[in-house]
């Protein structure tokens, strides 16, 4: 004799079961299951890679979100060199013409499977960056927009979209006025602040920066790193380095190794 | 017995020379003989052995040559005739114009061995392609001809002179073991459409494009070769012809890929046209035929360098991309960067950007 519980389902049933399901989560009220080994590039940094999850995430839009200074842009270029070491191609558009390839080269991108890009406005930087990433052969690129404004977000909106299909992925550096716009479209958002300088006698080797991610579409929100950047010569010597980067009150924190001191920023 | 015409035009050797038309002067060349050599730029050899029935004396042949060459860009030129390179070459020389202005200068060497020494005999050795020392060498030896030098033994020229020296006086007893090394012409295949009903639009050719493309792709497939470049033709109802010629980043048999270049070159072209015209129709050009060439054929397999860096074949594939952007955003907008000075104080100093070409 057959129990009610071995008797299958009716097809009403079974559907009506589904739909529930499916108006529940639909409502909100189950949390979607994330999603795992999504494709990412190496950021360079393990505590980073750890707090996003993987890397960066492959087919995102990534954020540098942080005041001038703060080692968005080597960051990046870090990024960039990681994302070649096991094969990749790499992109940098650059709006306003202060690409240094020699700190790049120094930060370990290998400049010859480095492609410049040179675009007149953030829009056609929008639309060369869409059409490298439809190409599907970049890896990884980064978006300089310098002091420019940030373009407007319908053309974010179709870049982002487009990214997603092609398994780029795209970090943003933009001035304070442009994050906002680009802050809802990017699928991961990573705020930067620095912490402290890093000295050896009275050389500036480097910097402290806190990383925390505070948007991230793939995986929980709210990973923090704590990241050490160093200077690609070991010291301050780039006239293009903003002022306000410059220590005001030198206060040593704390000696780590034999010559290295924390500095406050 | 060979006979070789030598075709020399001084204003295509200086340096500021339009050397583009050298090539096209040869390609006329070939209507004359199946053997052409391009010595150098502005100097061309032409087997005319044999060509005495068909065109009469060697001079009425050099005049047949020096026209064609002239029918691409009319240069004075000297002609020489001999019996290899160096005496066609000596000949070539040795012309003097008849009259002034006359398009062309013709000087013969006489044919067989022994006429052609007997006509180097009273020449400087000046004339011989050697060293300064060696010039100088031979006057204090009271050398001044041709004649003197191709009399003395070759055992004693050796001793004294060397391996040069036995070579100058080959050269000096008019001979020269040289072959005329002919040119390959540069192949082409072509096919072409043409629409009974006019095609409206630029964009419309598309499917005809890539059909040509497929069809020239797989006639070279066949024949294990691949095209450097293709060369669109568009002839339009009531406007002038539109050309491309698009070199490829390699050379290629995919069809798509390149009727997609082709396409987006096209229309860059028909829009800077549009932009010089200054005048906006309302209606797009209409298309009546399409001709496609694939030039530059090589051997695909010779491309080896995938084979040592993953990358790099990628990054050959990207080009193909870089291409259609280049057409689309303009130029200056791609480069690669060098860095040339690294431990300079100023940014701008220590790297420059290369512009990745074609």
């Amino acid at each position: 004799m057959r129990t009610d519980a071995s008797v299958p389902p009716s097809l009403a049933t079974a559907l009506e079961t589904l739909r529930a399901r499916g108006l529940e989560m639909r409502r909100g009220s189950e949390e979607p299951m994330p999603e795992r080994g999504r494709p990412s590039v190496p950021t360079g940094h393990s505590t980073l890679d750890a707090a996003l999850g993987t890397g960066w995430p492959r087919g995102a839009l990534t954020l540098l979100d942080g005041p001038a200074g703060s080692g968005g842009t080597t960051l990046a270029l870090g990024a960039l060199a990681a994302c070649q070491a096991p094969g990749g191609l790499a992109a940098w558009l650059d709006l306003d013409g202060t690409f240094d390839a020699a700190v790049a080269a120094r930060l370990g991108v290998n400049l010859e499977w480095l492609l410049v890009a040179r675009p007149r406005d953030p829009g056609e930087a929008v639309d060369l960056a869409a059409w490298l990433g439809r190409s599907g052969l970049i890896d990884a690129m980064v978006l300089d927009f310098g002091l420019r404004a940030a373009p407007d977000r319908r053309a974010l909106d179709r870049f982002g979209a487009l990214i997603a299909r092609s398994g780029t992925t795209a970090a943003l550096l933009l001035s304070p006025a442009g994050r906002s716009v680009a802050g809802a479209v990017a699928g991961v958002r990573l705020a930067l602040r620095r912490t402290a300088w890093l000295a050896v006698g009275s050389d500036l080797v480097g910097q402290r920066v806190h990383a925390s991610v505070e948007r991230h579409r793939w995986s929980q929100p709210g990973g923090t790193a704590e990241l050490d950047l160093w200077f690609a010569d070991g010291r301050r010597t780039d006239s293009l380095a903003p002022a306000l980067a410059e220590p005001r009150d030198i206060e040593v924190i704390a000696v780590e190794r034999a010559a290295l001191r924390v500095v406050s920023a | 017995m060979t006979r070789l015409l030598a075709l020399v035009w001084p204003d295509l050797r200086t340096p500021d020379a339009d050397a583009t038309r050298f090539p096209r002067m040869l390609d006329a060349l070939d209507d004359l003989s199946p053997r052409v050599e391009a010595v150098d730029v502005g100097v061309a050899l032409v087997d005319v052995t044999g060509l005495g029935p068909t065109w009469g004396t060697e001079r009425r042949v050099a005049a047949r040559a020096v026209m064609l060459a002239r029918s691409v860009a009319p240069l004075p030129v000297r002609c020489g005739v001999g019996d290899n390179r160096w005496l066609a070459t000596l000949a070539a020389r040795l012309a003097r114009v008849e009259r002034p202005g006359a398009p062309a200068a013709f000087h013969a060497l006489p044919a067989g061995t022994a006429a052609s020494r007997e006509a180097l005999r009273d020449l400087p050795l000046s004339l011989l392609p050697a060293d300064a020392a060696t010039r100088q060498r031979l006057a204090m030896f009271g050398l001044t001809s041709m004649g003197q030098l191709a009399a003395l033994p070759r055992s004693a020229v050796g001793a004294q002179f060397g391996a040069v020296g036995e070579r100058i006086q080959a050269l000096a007893r008019g001979h020269d073991p040289r072959p005329i090394v002919a040119r390959q012409r540069p192949e082409q295949v072509a096919a072409g459409a043409t629409f009974e009903t006019p095609l409206d639009g630029i964009g419309a050719v598309g499917f005809t494009l890539r059909r040509l493309a497929s069809d020239l792709c797989d006639q070279l497939r066949a024949r294990n070769l691949a095209p450097g470049r293709a060369v669109l033709i568009v002839t339009l109802e009531d406007a002038p012809a539109l050309r491309v010629a698009q070199p490829f980043p390699q050379p290629a048999l995919e069809p798509d890929w390149i009727a997609r270049l082709l396409l987006s070159r096209l229309e860059a072209v028909s829009r800077a046209r549009n932009c010089r015209a200054a005048e906006l129709t309302a209606e797009d050009p209409r298309v009546v035929s399409v001709r496609l060439a694939f030039d530059r054929l090589t051997d695909p397999a010779a491309r080896q360098l995938p084979a040592f860096e993953a990358r790099a074949g990628r990054w050959e594939e990207l080009r193909w991309s870089l291409e259609r952007i280049r057409h689309r955003f303009g130029e200056g907008r791609l480069w690669q960067a060098v860095v040339e000075r690294p431990t300079a104080a100023l940014p701008e100093h220590r790297s420059r950007l290369v512009d990745i070409g074609p």
